[in-house]
């Protein structure tokens, strides 16, 4: 007999306290309503919902990528140089950009699967080394990428786009809800998407099966430095100039918002629309707290609470299964 | 014409000695045309742009040479902005100048003050001949700057006072009068929105700090708030305080309850440009809001961004910013912003180095001001004012 599966999964309830926030904030502050509010939060989404994506499938073997935060400061930092020193054309410092991710992303993996490395401590070297490479790398300086007006900024349309009648539409957000579809499909339904998960269900079972293990780690790695690197192209999109020495914390926002989607804090589960949806409720502590009057330390400390409550959910959910 | 502040002949007399020595030093130059232009300028539109005045300060530096190759330590409060760049940029110069070399370190952001007490400490405890200090936290550097005194490394505060250091430590301050900065934003700003207070509903006018614990950030929004209390109250309006609580309980002449203006003040949770504009946008989005300053470059740069979706800086709403950058430089070009204050990091730096390598050499040190200027659209390319608009 199959046991019944409840429709009240954690992705769903995430949801349902994402509409419940909007609608909270919306109701105590008229102004959070506003669209260009709305169009002020996704310009900062969209970099974190990028990191949650990517940093999803290490979560999900077992492992977490600590290095994306700095990572994408990092990745950032040396496009926009190119483009500032070396009059390098914007698609091709983008494209160096990304693949600067994925080489960090293959570091941390060649480091995790066959030096034998814990992600935790393998990828807080690489947080170390992409913090302290940013300021090497541009002489310390805080680097402006090309702003919207100029010729080489088009990648400001990428993200959003000003129609004739000079309404903003929110660009980035399709890209966001194209990649979570390709994503939780590569995820659900492809070999590499399927091995990930049995590695974090029980990665003994996944050796004895005849999964190369190893191959896996680095390929699951190189999607979240991938990822890193698509959000620093979105970062700097937003704020513009790149400063070195930040993105520290970062992660944690992205790996919290995973968590808070479902994804398991010890792997083995999780998808990648619950991990963009808990993205988004982070964003939206982050961005909606202020409005309706609670300072910085509050919002702090609201975000734990609520990452508290992700975490035990996960908790009591496995014991059910159990 | 751009209004100046301080620089007068005594500084520019300093200059024509270096210059004879060293004419082809090209920031030397700009300093150089900078204290020119200072010296022969008429008085400026506004009485608060004149900030400071330095030549004293700088005059004590004449004919300065360093009696060894000295090895100074500089402890800045991070990298993250092009301001601390160009104040290296003047150290750079200083110590070409004197014979001189320097090590800068500095944390990642201007939040985390405990790394850079432990910097400090470090800087210390390698017994340096003098060390530069830009504290992020001005009471966190207490202990440390006693253990210099026990060490007898003298310590240089520039761009960031600190206010009742343990006796012998501070041995000179080269910073911008923060408070009068602060001031000179207000007076622009009240200028440019008066009209549209007291016509029957209360108006709002924010503030954007990046902190409330660093001692020059304190001062500038400080200066902001009671200089525009000042103002109004000379024209029979009230302010109220509204938002962070150092500031609010700081503020000198605010009245509770109902008033003309209301004075907001955002606090981010860290001294980042995205958390400073999440802030900028709740004062951005309020329907009374009639004017916003943001008092240092990262604040000011987050108001941009805020206003990127928003596009009411310099329509419906003024804004007023801090301190240079490619961003606002652009915004002050475009209207966007009604004019920016800037100081002189360059400046800053150089002189720092100066009143190490006197502080090394045995020489009793009299406090340096250092420039300051308001900048808008009209005045930003003038010679006195474009050299010290960092990229």
């Amino acid at each position: 007999m199959t046991k019944k599966r409840s429709i009240f999964t954690q992705e769903v309830i995430v949801g349902i306290v994402l509409v419940a926030l909007y609608l909270i904030f919306r109701l105590i502050s008229p102004d959070f309503g506003k669209y260009t509010t709305f169009l002020s939060m996704m310009d900062i989404s969209y970099y974190y919902a990028l990191m949650a994506i990517g940093v999803a499938f290490p979560l999900i073997t077992g492992g977490v990528d600590l290095s994306i935060g700095t990572g994408m400061i990092c990745y950032a930092l040396a496009g926009g140089c190119l483009i500032r020193f070396y009059n390098c054309p914007t698609g091709l410092a983008i494209l160096v950009s990304i693949l600067f991710g994925v080489g960090i992303g293959l570091a941390n993996g060649v480091l995790i699967s066959l030096m034998g490395l814990p992600p935790f401590l393998a990828t807080l070297c690489t947080c170390m080394i992409t913090r302290g490479l940013g300021s090497v790398v541009t002489g310390s300086f805080a680097i402006p990428w090309p702003t919207a007006k100029q010729d080489n900024g088009w990648f400001h349309s990428i993200f959003k786009i000003t129609t004739a009648d000079n309404l903003k539409l929110p660009l980035g957000l399709l890209w966001i809800i194209l990649l979570t579809l390709i994503m939780q499909f590569v995820l659900a339904h492809t070999r590499f998407g399927r091995y990930t998960i049995s590695i974090g269900s029980n990665k003994e079972a996944a050796i004895l099966s005849g999964i190369n293990v190893k191959f896996y780690h680095v390929m699951v790695y190189m999607v979240s430095g991938l990822f890193a690197g698509l959000a620093s192209i979105a970062y700097a999109a937003v704020i513009k100039t790149v400063q070195p020495g930040t993105g520290a914390g970062m992660e944690l926002d992205a790996i919290g918002g995973a968590i808070v989607g479902g994804v398991s804090a010890s792997g083995g589960y999780g998808t990648i629309y619950g991990t963009v949806i808990g993205a988004y409720v982070i964003i939206f502590l982050k961005q909606g707290l202020p409005y309706i009057g609670f300072n910085a330390n509050m919002q702090q400390i609201i975000t734990g609470f609520v990452l508290i409550g992700a975490v035990t959910i996960d908790i009591i959910k496995r014991k059910v299964i159990k | 014409m751009g209004p100046v502040i301080g620089s007068g002949s005594i500084s520019f007399s300093f200059y024509q000695q270096k210059e004879d020595k060293r004419m082809k030093k090209k920031v030397l130059a700009v300093l150089m045309s900078t204290v020119m232009i200072g010296s022969l300028m008429a008085a400026p539109v506004f009485a608060a742009e004149n900030l400071s005045d330095t030549t004293e300060g700088i005059a004590q530096f004449e004919g300065l040479t360093a009696n060894e190759a000295y090895d100074f330590q500089i402890v800045v409060k991070s990298f993250q902005s092009t301001y601390w760049q160009a104040a290296l940029q003047g150290m750079d110069m200083a110590k070409d100048e004197l014979g001189v070399t320097y090590t800068a370190q500095g944390p990642a952001s201007e939040s985390d003050i405990a790394d850079q007490v432990n910097m400090l400490n470090s800087a210390i405890n390698g017994a340096p001949a003098g060390v530069g200090l830009a504290a992020c936290d001005t009471s966190s550097v207490l202990e440390s700057l006693q253990a210099a005194v026990d060490a007898g490394v003298p310590v240089v505060a520039f761009d960031t006072g600190v206010p009742e250091p343990p006796e012998g430590s501070i041995v000179c301050t080269v910073v911008t009068d923060n408070v009068a900065a602060g001031e000179v934003a207000a007076v622009n700003l009240y200028e440019a929105v008066k009209d549209k207070i007291g016509q029957g509903a209360p108006v709002r006018i924010g503030e954007i700090n990046q902190d409330n614990y660093a001692l020059n950030i304190q001062q500038r929004g400080l200066g902001f708030i009671n200089k525009l209390i000042e103002l109004a109250a000379a024209d029979g309006f009230t302010v109220a305080m509204e938002g962070n609580e150092f500031y609010v309980n700081e503020a000198e002449g605010a009245v509770e309850g109902d008033a003309d203006i209301i004075l907001e003040v955002r606090v981010p949770a860290q001294t980042t440009v995205d958390l400073c504009s999440t802030e900028a946008g709740t004062i951005l989005d309020k329907e009374d809001t009639i004017a916003v300053f943001g008092s240092n470059q990262t604040a000011a740069e987050g108001l941009l961004v805020a206003n990127d979706n928003r596009e009411v800086l310099g329509d419906t709403i003024v804004g007023v910013g801090f301190d240079a950058g490619t961003s606002i430089k652009a915004a002050v070009e475009d209207g966007t912003f009604l004019g920016a204050v800037t100081q002189s990091p360059l400046m800053m730096g150089y002189y720092c180095i100066y009143a190490l390598t006197a502080a090394a050499n045995g020489q009793e040190l009299i406090d340096v001001p250092t420039d300051g200027y308001w900048y808008n659209a009209e005045n930003m390319n003038d010679e006195n004012i474009a050299p010290n608009l960092y990229d």
